[in-house]
């Protein structure tokens, strides 16, 4: 069995590079002082109503994607990313250009660094960026919490405990791409080349310094049914949250480009999961945690034929509830949605179980 | 104890059979699919997700996540069938992913056979997967036990669909085929015909779920307040007055019947030899179903005519450009082209149109025909050779004009050719008239669309060529003067001296070099045979008082005895070698068979020869020869003479 999984992951590694092809070439080169985005956006913050800035740094890109295993399957973050790395006065710069869009903002505030990829890596940020950058939200007493997002092989004691020391008393989330929490589901439908226990010692890490986790939980793989897909993101939000993560973020695949996921959409072998499996993952999600971990859901492209959809009629009004829901936590909304479709959905969930022919 | 039985009878791959899943014994073709009615449907499921509330056996997808533990191993009964596991979409990689789904699935055999035999499980043969890869892969998994492989159709009939039709050629005879994925009604007649024994009805719920009504031509989209067509099914009776919650349980049930029906009628089709004719009709379904046949026709084309009998239908509709091709049909053009040897006495050849009333010497216009051969070539008529034009068979010596399906075929008759029949009537006229001598005179006695073939392959012939009907129709008193002054000229210019007429030993010989090859006329009648009867009748062949053959107008076939079948056994063909030093019984089974000529259709004449090596019998064939060697159980042969003694 072992022999033919390596085999199975090796011909998906191979396919990711393919997918990937000249796109790592292609990238534009962009202004190595702009952030590739910055957005702020309202949030809760504990139990206030406060304002979010999220950053996303220009950087060379995920590691993973760079090298030789070519990335994750869904995964074109790497085309955001610039063609050289930015310095790490570059990097600094991004960061305040960011930073101006609070200038007249109030407390309380929330920072979320994104990067495409890892804010941790020190490859990928400077670790002189990345002091200087934390250093100078220790130093804005507006900011009352901070997300960081990457990968597990980052998140070390050292690299923690400068996070925490620099932060003080701030509340601090790790975002990690858990993706699934089946290492069969995570190594072939995705590619991510960590397993649980990575994921596992960075909660603990975290935990140590009373860091929380936020899981990003993959809806829809490729390679995967329907009802496959939805069982395996219900499982890995049991276990995340078993795990004591203290927040849940659910992704349903989008199709990206020049990742291997689009190669098979072209090719009619693959669907972006129905927004009724997204209600269904966090309405088990919401009733697992009974209210104790934050889920969250900001579906990417939603309603369209590249983004978690469903018939095209009702995907308006499920993507405001799934909207809705992770600002307020009430499950509630999901009560009162009804469709046609949901028999439709019904039927993918049996029939591609038993035929293994992706209903596009 | 599960396991697949074929039984009697062809059309093409298409066959019947018995799935024996315990107790239950589920007669195929059959349907497969989420429902339970009292319809003959096996239900399917997913382990630990979907288990079917049906007591019947029913199949069992087995997802490629689970590590099936033993309280899930409980869901399983010991009738079930299992789906091994595989990923969808897999094999789109490329590269051998195809392959190590298979690969994988062979792991998963060995995990599970500790507890489910190996004949309940079925492989799920990967989108795309090189032939070598497929074909080891089958030797292995059918040294096992399994018997049972499925393959996935997205509905599109492109290349994916095309795909898994002519991988299915690749399975060993015994195996069960299971058509799975979206598969709408109008394709069933097809996919039966190219040897899927259990098809997935999955469709009819995906449909009712988008309030669509199937029909076996296409889909009727059900909204509230329209017009709808009618249907005489119970469930649509209360169509009209239904509220929207029944309405997609309505519309299932009416899925459903289509389902059935179409199934049911494929298999009269079958049971009467019309089931390629069956599946021409869809191709009207769409231009879809149009190129798919085509595709198959030319892509699984030995595979379809290796299993398509050499006797059919008493009546054959070909009725448009899908029947050029058809196996019965290309195999008639093939035969005559290779096997058809014209006498060497022959000193004209003359063209005729063909009749619509078939044979053709029982027309009205073909008696005028040969009339007015008759009156003008009297006592040397045996002289002539009379070749037949028609489409889509090219044409049809007179000789074999009872052979099928030249004596059944029916063609709308319009007198305007394609392009595409005309060329393969002119390339068969090319072929035919060069096996004659160069100084034979060919008179054309043809006009309309017949004269183009003639015109077409007139620069490829190099006999001379007289025309004898180009102003007026054939039958017309003109042309039949024009063709009667011909004749009588010709007897004197070419000085034609009388002769006895030939026609029964030109039957005889005609038909058993197209029957068992070339040569084998000579072999059966020799120069000291003595032929008896009537060419409408019968015709029985002697050699030394003793009967070797006779012939039999009905079906335009010649039946051997055991004389004829030594005479004819050192050819080499149509022999099955048995495992036992003679028959007993009226049939020989294929447990029975040790080798069999692979030239064997359904429905040959063949010869018997015992493990010695020695002619012991003659009878008809009921399979094909691959399949005598390959099969364990089934009727092989019907005998009809044996040695007798033991
Ligand atoms: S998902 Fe994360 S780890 Fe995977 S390639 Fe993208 S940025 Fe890298
Ligand atoms: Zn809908
Ligand atoms: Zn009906």
């Amino acid at each position: 069995m072992d022999l033919i999984y390596g085999q199975i992951r090796d011909a998906v590694r191979h396919a990711s590079v393919r997918a990937r092809g000249e796109s790592i070439e292609r990238r534009r080169s962009k202004s190595p002082t702009k952030p590739s985005a910055a957005w702020t956006a309202p949030c809760r913050i504990g139990s206030s109503q406060g304002t979010a800035l999220s950053i996303v740094l220009s950087s060379i890109g995920c590691t993973h994607a760079r090298s030789e295993e070519g990335g994750c399957t869904m995964c074109s973050y790497l085309l955001d990313g610039a063609s050289r790395n930015p310095t790490a006065e570059e990097f600094f710069l991004q960061f305040q250009t960011a930073m101006r869009k609070l200038e007249k903002v109030g407390a309380p505030l929330s920072i979320k660094i994104y990067t495409s990829g890892s804010f941790l890596d020190p490859d990928e940020i400077p670790v002189d960026s990345r002091y200087q950058i934390l250093k100078t939200i220790s130093e804005d007493d507006r900011i009352k919490e901070v997300v960081l997002e990457s990968r597990p092989e980052f998140v070390t004691e050292a690299v923690i405990t400068e996070v925490r020391e620099l932060l003080g008393n701030r509340s601090v989330e790790l975002g990690i791409g858990l993706e699934s929490s089946s290492d069969f589901v995570r190594s072939i439908c995705i590619n991510k080349n960590f397993n649980l226990d990575s994921f596992r010692e960075s909660v603990v890490v975290g935990k140590r310094h009373d860091i929380g986790t936020r899981a990003y939980v993959l809806l829809k793989p490729p390679f995967m049914t329907e009802r496959s897909a939805l069982l395996d993101a219900q499982k890995t939000v049991t276990d995340a949250i078993s795990l004591g993560t203290t927040t849940i973020s659910l992704n349903p695949v989008n199709v990206q480009r020049n990742t291997l996921v689009e190669s098979l959409w072209e090719k009619g072998k693959y669907r972006p999961p129905w927004l009724w499996s997204v209600v269904e993952v966090l309405r088990h999600a919401y009733s697992v945690s009974g209210g104790a971990v934050n889920i969250v859901c900001d579906p990417v492209a939603a309603g369209k034929n590249r983004g978690t959809h469903n018939c095209g009629n009702c995907d308006s009004s499920i993507v405001d509830s799934i909207r809705t829901f992770s600002l307020n936590q009430d499950v509630s909304v999901f009560d009162d949605l009804n469709c046609e479709c949901r028999e439709l959905w019904n039927h993918v969930l049996e029939h591609e179980d038993v035929s293994l022919q992706i209903h596009t | 104890m599960t396991e697949f039985r074929i039984g009697r009878g062809h059309d093409g791959p298409a066959r019947i059979g018995e799935y024996i899943m315990g107790t239950e014994v589920y007669t195929t073709p059959i349907l497969t699919g989420p429902i339970f009615t009292e319809n003959p449907i096996i239900p399917y499921g997913t382990i630990g997700r979907v288990t079917s509330n049906s007591l019947k056996p029913c199949f069992l997808a087995y997802p490629f996540e689970l590590q099936i533990d033993e309280s899930e191993k409980e869901g399983i009964r010991e009738t079930d069938s299992i789906l091994l596991p595989s990923l969808p979409s897999f094999s789109a990689l490329g590269d051998g992913a195809g392959a190590l789904m298979l690969k994988h699935q062979m792991d998963a055999l060995d995990e599970l056979q500790t507890t489910i035999e190996p004949t309940r499980m079925v492989i799920r043969i990967p989108d795309e997967i090189d032939q070598e890869a497929l074909t080891s892969s089958l030797t292995d998994f059918h040294s096992k036990g399994v018997r049972a492989a499925a393959f996935v159709f997205d509905g599109l009939l492109g290349d994916q669909d095309l795909n898994s039709i002519v991988q299915r050629k690749h399975l060993p005879m015994s195996w069960l085929a299971l058509a799975l994925g979206r598969i709408t009604p109008g394709t069933i007649p097809l996919l039966y015909y190219v040897g899927f024994d259990i098809i997935d009805i999955g469709h009819a719920c995906e449909a009712a779920a988008k309030h669509q009504r199937l029909w076996h031509n296409g889909t009727e989209s059900i909204q509230s307040g329209q017009q709808y067509r009618y249907c005489p099914c119970a469930s649509c009776q209360t169509l009209q007055d239904i509220d929207s919650s029944q309405l997609v349980d309505a519309l299932l049930n009416h899925n459903v019947n289509i389902y059935v029906s179409i199934l049911s009628e494929s298999q009269n089709a079958m049971a009467s030899g019309r089931l390629r004719w069956l599946v021409e009709s869809t191709t009207h379904n769409s231009p879809a179903h149009a190129s798919a046949l085509r595709r198959i026709d030319r892509n699984a084309y030995s595979f379809i005519e290796e299993f398509t009998p050499s006797t059919g239908a008493s009546n054959l509709p070909l009725i448009g450009p899908e029947s050029y091709n058809a196996p019965a049909v290309r195999r008639f053009r093939e035969y005559i082209a290779s096997r058809y040897k014209p006498p060497t006495y022959k000193k004209i050849a003359l063209l005729l149109p063909c009749s619509a009333r078939k044979p053709y010497s029982d027309s009205k216009s073909h008696r005028r025909f040969l009339e007015t051969i008759e009156t003008s070539f009297s006592s040397a008529t045996s002289q002539i050779a009379q070749i037949i034009l028609t489409s889509p068979l090219g044409l049809v010596p007179r000789e074999l004009e009872r052979m099928f399906p030249a004596a059944s075929y029916d063609i709308p008759v319009t007198g305007e050719w394609d392009r595409e029949e005309t060329n393969l009537a002119a390339d068969a006229l090319i072929t035919h008239l060069n096996k004659f001598a160069s100084d034979v005179v060919i008179i054309a006695h043809v006009s309309g669309g017949y004269l183009d073939i003639v015109r077409t392959a007139e620069s490829r012939i190099s006999q001379s060529i007289i025309y004898t009907s180009v102003d007026a129709s054939p039958t017309s008193w003109e042309s039949r003067e024009a063709l009667q002054e011909t004749l009588i000229d010709l007897k004197d210019i070419l000085s034609i001296k009388p002769s006895r007429p030939q026609e029964l030993e030109e039957i005889i010989r005609s038909t058993a070099d197209f029957q068992f090859g070339p040569g084998a006329g000579e072999v059966l009648v020799p120069e000291n045979a003595r032929l008896t009867g009537k060419s409408y009748r019968q015709i029985l062949c002697r050699v030394d008082r003793e009967q070797i053959c006779s012939f039999v107008a009905d079906t335009g076939l010649l039946s051997l005895t055991l004389d004829g079948a030594r005479l004819l056994a050192p050819l080499n063909r149509y022999w099955v070698r048995l495992d036992a030093p003679s028959v007993k019984g009226g049939s020989i089974f294929a447990v029975g068979v040790r080798e069999a000529d692979v030239a064997i259709r359904p429905g040959d004449e063949v010869i018997i020869l015992n493990d010695q090596g020695e002619v012991t019998a003659a009878g008809r064939s009921e399979m094909s020869g691959r399949e005598m060697c390959e099969l364990d159980r089934g009727r092989a042969v019907s005998v009809r003479h044996k040695l007798e003694g033991d």
